[in-house]
């Protein structure tokens, strides 16, 4: 099953890194990727959108695990 | 406004968040932060190590003992790599950590300039949260925030890495503190209480969330006013008393026998800061067969992680227990039938027979102790001893590796634990093969003049691995018969410790008895062929438990 997640995540270093290896680290595959400015008049935050494929336990437990990250600010399956 | 340097942040951060004693090791890339420890001696004392790990059990130690976050420094590159088996073992058993270390300067950073590794690359997946200080005006609200993200909701290891010339710049101290995260409403707290009403077999399953959030006291309460039965994870040990009648020990693969088999007859579980380790759970369709289970944690992806729980609530275990108590008011469990099964299990504990065992042993050190001794353990049969047979009394005096199941911690941990403890008598169990890993550490047991008794349960192989060799792969005891002439005794006195070896329980009672205010070593020989049971396999449930006979179809995988 197909899921994508949008994520919010503040504009730091290694963010992008640490969203990345909760998928690496629980061995699901990242198909799709993009990273773009939230708004285009604030860098702050980026708009973070990853497609994956996983069962309901997969996608629950991504989830969960992304929402624990201190850089990202909000999570949302699409 | 005053102006100091980042080293001096540094320690105004570690002073104004509550660190009086932190630990370490000095190098090129925190020289200013020695210096600016020198300078401020008299409101911070550091402890330096043998060893960088060290430091970081000792760091860990300290905050299971205290509550408190535990800090440790490091120099970068190796220094910074020494640390990360000691943060690893705070990441897993969730024990609230400040790692500061020490990096080139910003402008080499990336050029492979010398003792420069990408620490916050390599501790990423092993803290709660890391941060690189490029610039020093971000430095306050760094440490600010690191300690909040330790010591708040479920608690871990934070690593900051600060640059040198970080350290060296100057910058003005605000005064700036972070705010903690807004405690989420407890929810669902009804369809618990109801479960617990209708329950004709209550059990609860007490973690290392129960002690961490100092709830002892509650389950206590809770358990007496259900009439249940309380199990442990190896984290949750020290939750209540090992005197009180309804705790049952630790469940799970070396569990007492009746908190395993009690916890799988039970018919609501009521677990409370666990997260259901494959240790403790063994097969999980087995486990969660014909049972409600209620799972209440911090942190919810813990929540359906390893176990589907029927009712799952979020929250600190001694806020949601404030509020369950008042409306469990009325109950009156009518389950002495369950009670009456209780009390025939607690029959099936036998212990192996012998005269001078680990066991004993273990149990003749705890007569000679007080109530708020702190102990801690290597990894390994010893280890698993110790939880089994020590008579704990107090919540926070059972330092031991439980999720990492690092050889090595204990020598670290006694010194942290030692030093939180006001420098009371502090007990490390180990194996002489945990002990040969850390035992550098004794250096800093007798510069710090502390009153540690290192009791080493020595068999001259590496136990544990040696019983799964026995049980699982034929007897073939591959690397683990150890073969070495060590001599402990003299090895205590080389470092300049006091040094005994016994061979029975008279002669362990003669050293307790007079035991110095100083490190001591005691050789307690064992026989190799001591096991640790009962037994789940890995893998297998509850009928598989191997209790004294030799199980030969009972194999494991992992």
């Amino acid at each position: 099953m197909e899921f994508t997640v949008e994520l919010l995540v503040a504009n730091r270093y290694g963010a992008l890194n640490r969203i990345t290896s909760i998928y690496a680290r629980r061995g699901y595959n990242i198909d799709e990727l993009e990273a773009v400015v939230a708004d285009k008049t604030n860098s702050d935050i980026y708009r973070i959108t990853v497609r994956s494929k996983g069962d309901e336990y997969a996608k629950i437990q991504v989830m969960r695990q992304l929402e624990k990250l201190y850089d990202v600010k909000e999570v949302k399956l699409t | 406004m005053q102006t100091i340097n980042g080293a001096q942040m540094i320690i105004e951060g570690l002073v104004r968040h509550g660190a009086t004693t932190v630990f370490g090791y000095p190098g090129g890339a925190v020289l200013p932060i020695y210096d600016a420890l020198y300078q401020n001696s008299d409101r911070i004392d550091h402890i330096i190590t043998a060893h960088e790990q060290g430091a970081a059990h000792a760091a860990d130690g300290y905050a299971r003992v205290t509550g408190k976050t535990g800090v440790v420094i490091a120099t970068s590159g190796p220094g910074a790599t020494n640390l990360v088996t000691g943060i690893a073992n705070a990441y897993l058993d969730s024990v609230p950590l400040l790692a500061i270390t020490g990096n080139a300067p910003v402008p080499l950073l990336g050029k492979d300039a010398f003792q420069e590794v990408d620490i916050v690359g390599i501790t990423q997946p092993i803290v709660k949260h890391n941060f690189v200080v490029r610039d020093v005006t971000e430095l306050e609200s760094t440490i600010a925030e690191a300690f909040i993200i330790a010591n708040t909701g479920r608690k871990g290891p934070v690593l900051i890495d600060v640059p040198k010339n970080v350290q060296e710049s100057e910058v003005e101290l605000k005064g700036i503190t972070a705010t903690k995260p807004e405690v989420v409403p407890i929810s669902v707290l009804s369809e618990i209480v109801q479960a617990l009403k209708s329950a004709k077999r209550p059990f609860i399953y007490a973690g290392g969330g129960v002690v961490a959030s100092d709830a002892g006291e509650e389950l206590r309460e809770l358990s007496e006013k259900l009439s249940a039965p309380v199990g442990f994870s190896l984290m949750g040990m020290t939750a209540l008393s090992t005197d009180n009648p309804l705790a049952l020990g630790m469940c799970g693969m070396h569990g007492k026998y009746a908190a395993t088999v009690a916890k799988s007859e039970c018919d609501v579980l009521l677990a409370l800061g666990v997260r259901f380790s494959d240790r403790a759970t063994g097969n999980i369709s087995v486990y969660e067969k014909d049972k409600t289970i209620i799972h209440v944690d911090i942190d919810v992806s813990e929540h359906g992680k390893n176990v589907k729980p029927n009712i799952s609530v979020k929250g600190d275990i001694k806020a949601v227990l404030a509020k369950l108590l008042p409306q469990l008011s009325d109950i009156k469990p009518s389950n002495s039938d369950w009670l009456a099964r209780v009390d025939e299990l607690k029959l099936g504990n036998a212990r192996q027979e012998g005269d001078f065992t680990p066991q004993i042993a273990i149990e003749t050190v705890g007569e000679f102790m007080a109530d708020d001794t702190v102990i801690a353990t290597d990894v390994g049969q010893h280890q698993m001893w110790t939880m089994q047979y020590y008579p704990f009394k107090m919540s926070r005096t059972f330092l031991t590796s439980g999720g990492l199941g690092t050889m090595g911690y204990g020598m670290g941990a006694a010194i942290g634990g030692c030093v939180a403890n006001q420098k009371k008598r502090t007990v490390l169990f180990t194996g002489d093969g945990s002990f040969g890993m850390n035992l550098n550490e004794l250096a800093t047991a007798v510069s710090q003049n502390l009153p540690l008794v290192i009791v080493i349960l020595n068999n001259g192989v590496l136990g544990m691995v040696r019983q799964w060799q026995k049980r699982f792969y034929g007897e073939r005891f591959s690397q683990t018969t150890l073969g070495r002439k060590t001599d402990f005794v003299k090895l205590a006195e080389a470092f300049g410790a006091n040094g005994f070896r016994v061979t029975n329980v008279d002669e362990l009672k003669s050293v307790l008895a007079k035991l110095p205010k100083s490190p001591v070593v005691i050789d307690c020989r064992i026989d190799m062929d001591e096991e640790v049971l009962p037994m789940i396999p890995p893998g297998k449930a509850v009928d598989d438990m191997i209790i004294t006979k030799f199980n030969a179809s009972a194999g494991g995988d992992s």
